[in-house]
C-alpha cells in the first residue's frame, strides 16, 4: 500500500511570531519545525508500510526552506518526497493550498493520503477534507486508529463521547490526531540516509497549476485588517492562608459565575 | 451584482438535538438583518431538529432526511448541504466549527470554489459584504477577514455568539438529494459511546482543568468532581496527557482543543504558552498554583498561590455548601 503523507513546515510555537503589517502574513523567517501533528501522520504511514509493504511519499507545499521539515519526514523513514514551491504560491489560503496539493497528489502513486489533523500555525483543519473533495475520494478525519486489511481500512473517528468506526475501501484521504501513535525519533542512520533519498521539487508550471487560483491574489479570502489585542492583564492574586477556596467561591459569586 | 441573499446555516445534529453552535449561528445570522435565514438539516430523523430551528427564528428550513445521514460522513453531508445551497442561493454559508462542520465547509467551499473563513468569532456586514473576525496564534493576533467570492463559507467557533429564541413558523422545504457514490463508500460499523453525559469541552460555558500540580492520576478525580459540581467540562494540560493520567480528548492547548468558556478554572497548571494558546480567550480565568511565579498568574483574573490538592477539595465543599444554602 503506497501512502502519501502531506506535511507542512510551521513556525515553532516558542518563537515570537511576527506579522508583516502590510499583508498581515506570517513572517516565516523565524525558527521553523515539522508541524507536530504531521509527525503522527508520518508515523502512521510508516507503521502501515512496515506491516503491509509499499512506499511512503512525503508531499509538502511551502517555501524552499520547508525542505528541512521534509528531511525530517525522510529521516523518520519516508522513502521519497515532493516539494511544491513557487513564489506564485506565497500567501495561498487553505482552499488555494488544497487545490495545489490535490494537483501535486495527482502526480504521485498512492492508495492513502494521510494528513495531520491541522497545522499549529494556520490551525484551519480544513485542507484535508478540501483535498479529498478535489480528488473525489472519501474523507475520514480526526482518526484515533487506522487498521489496514488488504485494500480496505478500518478506522476509529474520535467523537466527544467515544468513537465511530468506519470501514472504507482505498483510495481515501485520512487525517489523524495526537495519540494515535508515538512518533519515532529519527535515528542517526535515518538522518544521514535522508540526505540521499529522492526529493523532487515542483513549481506551479510543472504541476500545470492555474496561477489565478493560488497565491494571495488567487485566494478567495483576504485579510482586511489585523491587530495585536491588549495582552490579558493579571488580576487579583492572593496567597492561600486557608481561606483560598472560600475567596475563589466569593469571587465566582461576585462575577455571577456560580 | 450577485443575486445571492441571506444566510444558510448548515445544522449540526447532536444527540437528537441541534448543537449549540448551530443555535448560536442562527441567532447571529438573524441579528445581521442580511436577508432570510435558512437552515439545512441533514439527519435520519429531522422533525425535532426542524422544530428547534423554528424556535430560534429560521425563516426557511431545508430538510434532507435519509438513513444515510444517521451518522456523519463528509460525502453525503456535503451533497445535502450543496442541494440546500442550490435551493437557497445564499450569500453566506455558516457551518459548525467542529470536526464535522469543518469537513462539510471544506467540501462545500471546494465545490463552489468559494472563499472559506475558518473559526470565526465575529461576523458583521460592511459595505454589503461580510467581514469575519478570526483570532490566530492562540488569540495573540486578531484579524478581520473577508471572502472575495459570493457565496462565502465560514465555520463558527462554538460558544462565542449568544443564542436567543425567536419563535417563527418557518417554511419547510424537502430536498431531494442524490448522494455521490464515492461519498457512500465509507460504511459505518459501530458508534461507541464510552463517556455518555460528558460535557463537551468546546461548547462548555465552564471548564475545570488540571495539570501536573494535581500530583497523580488518582488525584485528578478531584478535578472531575469539581467539574461535576459546577456542571463543567473537564480539561487537562498537555503534561498530564503525555504522562497518561487522562485521555488526549481532555487536552486544552496547542495540540489539543481551543476553548472560550465563560469561566476557566486552572488547577496546578503552570500556563505555558502552548496551554495559553488554547484557553486565553476564556472570559474569566481562575488559577490555583503552588508556584507564585507560574505564568498563569500573568493572565488569570483571580489567582490563588497555594496547593491545588488542598484548595480544590475545599472549593468542592464550598460550592456544595453554597448550593445547599440556595
Amino acid at each position: 500500500m503506497n501512502i502519501a503523507v502531506c506535511v507542512k513546515q510551521v513556525v515553532d510555537t516558542e518563537a515570537v511570531k511576527k506579522l508583516d503589517p502590510a499583508s498581515w502574513r506570517l513572517d516565516r523567517s523565524v525558527a521553523a519545525v515539522l508541524n507536530p501533528y504531521d509527525e503522527y501522520a508520518v508515523e502512521e504511514a510508516l507503521k502501515i508500510k512496515e506491516a503491509h509493504g509499499g512506499e511512503v511519499i512525503a508531499v509538502c507545499m511551502g517555501p524552499k526552506k520547508a525542505e528541512d521539515a521534509v528531511r525530517k519526514a525522510l529521516a523518520m523513514g519516508a522513502d521519497s518526497a515532493v516539494i511544491v514551491t513557487d513564489d506564485a504560491l506565497a500567501g495561498s489560503d487553505a482552499q488555494a493550498t488544497s487545490y495545489a496539493l490535490a494537483e501535486a497528489l495527482k502526480g504521485v502513486q498512492w492508495d492513502l493520503v494521510i494528513f495531520g489533523v491541522r497545522s499549529t500555525d494556520g490551525e484551519t483543519g480544513v485542507v484535508p477534507a478540501a483535498v479529498a473533495e478535489r480528488l473525489g475520494v472519501p474523507m475520514l478525519s480526526t482518526l484515533a486508529k487506522v487498521d489496514v486489511d488488504g485494500s480496505t481500512i478500518k478506522v476509529h473517528r474520535e467523537t466527544e463521547q467515544g468513537y465511530i468506526s468506519y470501514e472504507c475501501p482505498t483510495p481515501a484521504v485520512l487525517s489523524v490526531i495526537k495519540g494515535i501513535n508515538e512518533p519515532r525519533y529519527p535515528s542517526m542512520k535515518g538522518i544521514m540516509g535522508a540526505k540521499k533519498k529522492p526529493l523532487e521539487t515542483k513549481d506551479a508550471a510543472a504541476l500545470g497549476l492555474d496561477t489565478a487560483k493560488v497565491g494571495s491574489e488567487g485566494s478567495k479570502t483576504r485579510v482586511v485588517s489585523g491587530r495585536i489585542p491588549e495582552p490579558r492583564k493579571a488580576g487579583t492574586k492572593i496567597e492561600d492562608d486557608g481561606t483560598g477556596a472560600q475567596k475563589i467561591a466569593e469571587f465566582l459569586a461576585s462575577q455571577k459565575l456560580v | 451584482m450577485s443575486t445571492q441573499s441571506g444566510i444558510l446555516v448548515v445544522a449540526e445534529p447532536k444527540d437528537g438535538k441541534l448543537a449549540n453552535v448551530t443555535l448560536e449561528s442562527i441567532t447571529q445570522a438573524r441579528s445581521l438583518g442580511a436577508g432570510p435565514v435558512s437552515v439545512v438539516i441533514i439527519a435520519a430523523e429531522t422533525a425535532p431538529l426542524v422544530a428547534a430551528a423554528g424556535r430560534y427564528g429560521a425563516d426557511r428550513v431545508y430538510v434532507c432526511e435519509s438513513p444515510e445521514a444517521a451518522v456523519f460522513r463528509a460525502g453525503p453531508f456535503t451533497d445535502a448541504a450543496m442541494a440546500a445551497v442550490k435551493a437557497a442561493d445564499p450569500a453566506l454559508i455558516l457551518c459548525a466549527g467542529s470536526a464535522d462542520g469543518r469537513d462539510v465547509a471544506a467540501g462545500v467551499s471546494a465545490r463552489l470554489e468559494a472563499g472559506l473563513l475558518v473559526d470565526i468569532t465575529g461576523l458583521e456586514v460592511k459595505d454589503g459584504g461580510f467581514v469575519a473576525t478570526h483570532p490566530c496564534f492562540g488569540g495573540t493576533v486578531i484579524v478581520e477577514k473577508e471572502a472575495t467570492s459570493s457565496p462565502a463559507v465560514a465555520t463558527v467557533r462554538p460558544n462565542v455568539f449568544a443564542r436567543e429564541e425567536a419563535a417563527k413558523d418557518p417554511e419547510v422545504v424537502t430536498l431531494e438529494v442524490e448522494f455521490t457514490p464515492s461519498g457512500l463508500l465509507a460504511k459505518i460499523l459501530e458508534v461507541v459511546s464510552e463517556n455518555l453525559g460528558i460535557v463537551s469541552l468546546e461548547e462548555a460555558s465552564v471548564i475545570v482543568a488540571g495539570g501536573r500540580g494535581m500530583g497523580s492520576a488518582d488525584n485528578f478525580e478531584l478535578i472531575k468532581t469539581l467539574a461535576s459540581e459546577l456542571g463543567a467540562a473537564v480539561g487537562a494540560s498537555r503534561a498530564i496527557v503525555d504522562e497518561g493520567w487522562v485521555h488526549h480528548q481532555y487536552q486544552v492547548g496547542q495540540t489539543g482543543k481551543t476553548v472560550s468558556p465563560q469561566l476557566y478554572i486552572a488547577a496546578g497548571i503552570s500556563g505555558a504558552i502552548q496551554h495559553a494558546a488554547g484557553m486565553q480567550t476564556s472570559k474569566c480565568i481562575v488559577a490555583i498554583n503552588k508556584d507564585p511565579e507560574a505564568a498563569i498568574f500573568n493572565f488569570a483574573d483571580f489567582g490563588v498561590v497555594g496547593d491545588a490538592l488542598v484548595i480544590v477539595p475545599a472549593l468542592i465543599e464550598e460550592i456544595r455548601k453554597r448550593k445547599a444554602a440556595s
